[in-house]
């Protein structure tokens, strides 16, 4: 264990030299996906133009949705989901196998070898507009409400990183994942609107099966004071709990995961 | 010709290949399109029209603005380009006797093709059955409607190539794709109608050329626009292709001459 925190600051040292070694491109892509993330966001922004509210919630509230599943995702998704993406081509291909062998544990060497800076550029937009969606809305400032931000924050992003690294992980019992990618980008794009806008049932599926609810519609409605449905009085400490829970099962599932590896075959 | 017939049945012959992701693809878009019409009911609220737009309409469409953007991959015509111009195969390319930007397109609209038969239109028809779709104004609309629906794949096909043929000059073509997605986000209309833009972006929007991968086809269908209004339209988006299609031309023969391939 110890020896593994003594050999993570080394990836990590060796992973940013590789990814700076093409810095012009590297910045470019960052701006780009600045642009991108910006626009969604505009699109939504058009949208309270035009109609003042959606599902209730006004212009600084969804702001704060937005920035907050943008930097939750963004945080979670740095350890986990270009890595695991990655995972069905390294069965195929056997390079996984190599992993086994080295002494290290392979899920340290995969998320901290490969981890992606790339994410800064969603960090610094969710950042930029966080600050400006709490300065806007009417907070009731306490320690505990802080407190209960970050707690959720990390929660969140916990719940991304465990549902990728679940996904990745598939692919070492069933030689295929990428396909549940597409599938969990559909729910994702959900994640970024208010819960009470959809009908129950999408309602029931983001907070059980595919719990992409916790990314940030159930604890900015907790933070934010609004009534989260079906959920409704468990909703904060459920908020809090969601992360730990899934990244258990999620280390419970790694390991299941592997055991059963045997290669691609061939 | 017939070699490019090939390119695209063999694109569709491999999608043939992997039918359990269509079923994954399905469900995720199927969910997409509930969120987004979900969203205009939120909207329509205690409304029964909005800027002369009823709530069925808005389905319609909702519905309808994911028929191209569904079945094309603009983000796979990018990567093709930019991952031969990474691995060296473009200079492959320009040995043999068919033209690569073409061999892009075709591939992709064959793949577009398979994708709007059996993942598009069986979407589109399971939420259509929730939800209700209003036909096509008039039968003039629906034949139309269906032209500028070819109109549309060969517009983004066409926006996506010369995306991709920059990544000659900025080596990257990753920055290309998620440009892209920016650019249709807003001006293609997609997830908002350009009736609902504050006035002056919506103008400039609606004569932009992604404006015909989604906005048109739908607005034609809708019957939003009159016979002489959509004909003048049709002929300008013509315009804008041929213009894209002098475009790519152009770009690729100043990028052939461009290539270096490293090693050997």
């Amino acid at each position: 264990m110890l020896r593994h925190l003594r050999l993570i600051p080394i990836l990590l040292q060796m992973n940013l030299r590789a990814q700076m070694e093409y810095r012009g491109a590297f910045l470019i892509d960052r701006l780009a996906m600045i642009i991108a993330y910006a626009s969604a966001f505009a699109v939504i922004w058009l949208l309270v133009a035009r109609f003042d509210t959606l599902a209730g919630w006004n212009w600084g509230e969804l702001a704060l949705l937005y920035s907050f599943h943008t930097l939750a995702y963004a945080v979670g998704a740095s350890f986990s989901f270009t890595q695991m993406r990655d995972l069905e081509e390294h069965v195929r291909l056997g390079t996984f196998d190599a992993m086994l062998t080295r002494p290290m544990s392979p899920w340290v060497y995969l998320v901290f070898a490969r981890y992606n800076i790339g994410y800064i550029s969603h960090i610094s937009l969710a950042l930029a507009l966080m600050t400006w969606a709490l300065l806007t809305i009417p907070i009731d400032w306490s320690i505990g409400w802080v407190a209960y931000f970050l707690a959720s924050l990390l929660s969140a992003a916990l719940v991304t990183a465990s549902l990728m690294t679940m996904l990745g992980a598939t692919a070492l019992a069933w030689t295929r994942s990428n396909h549940l990618y597409s599938l969990y980008f559909g729910f994702w794009e959900l994640s970024r609107y208010p819960l009470n806008l959809y009908p129950t049932i999408i309602q029931g599926i983001l907070l059980t099966i595919v719990p992409l609810g916790f990314m940030a519609a159930v604890p900015v409605a907790v933070l934010v004071g609004k009534p989260v449905p079906l959920l409704g009085d468990i909703a904060p400490i459920a908020a809090l709990l969601a992360g730990p829970a899934l990244a258990s099962l999620a280390v419970l599932f790694w390991r299941f995961a592997t055991s059963r590896y045997q290669g691609a075959g061939g | 010709m017939s070699a490019y017939f090939a390119f695209a049945k063999s694109a569709v012959m491999t999608q043939l290949a992997y039918r359990n992701e269509v079923w994954a693809n399905m469900f995720g878009k199927v969910v997409q399109v509930f969120a987004r019409v979900a969203i205009w009911l939120a909207i329509y609220t205690g409304a029964t029209s909005i800027e002369g737009i009823t709530l069925q309409q808005m389905i319609t469409y909702a519905l309808l603005g994911g028929i191209v953007t569904g079945a094309i991959r603009y983000e796979t015509i990018i990567s093709m380009i930019g991952r031969a111009l990474q691995t060296g195969d473009v200079a492959v390319w320009l040995l043999k006797p068919v033209s690569f930007p073409l061999y892009i397109i075709v591939s992709e609209l064959g793949r577009a093709a398979y994708r709007l038969v059996v993942l598009v239109i069986p979407t589109v028809a399971v939420v259509a059955l929730v939800y209700g779709m209003l036909p096509p104004a008039s039968i003039f609309h629906g034949v139309m409607f269906l032209a500028y629906l070819a109109l549309a794949y060969a517009i983004i096909a066409l926006i996506s190539t010369l995306f991709g043929l920059v990544s000659f000059w900025l080596l990257t073509s990753f920055s290309l794709e998620w440009l892209m997605q920016a650019l249709l986000n807003l001006l293609s209309g997609q997830f908002i109608p350009f009736w609902f833009f504050p006035k002056t972006f919506g103008d400039i929007a609606a004569h932009l050329p992604f404006a015909w991968i989604v906005y048109y086809p739908a607005a034609v269908w809708l019957g939003r626009m009159d016979v002489a209004g959509t004909l003048i339209y049709f002929g300008i988006g013509c315009g804008w292709a041929l213009l894209m299609a002098f475009g790519v031309a152009w770009l690729w023969r100043s990028a052939s001459t461009r290539v270096i391939v490293q090693g050997g």
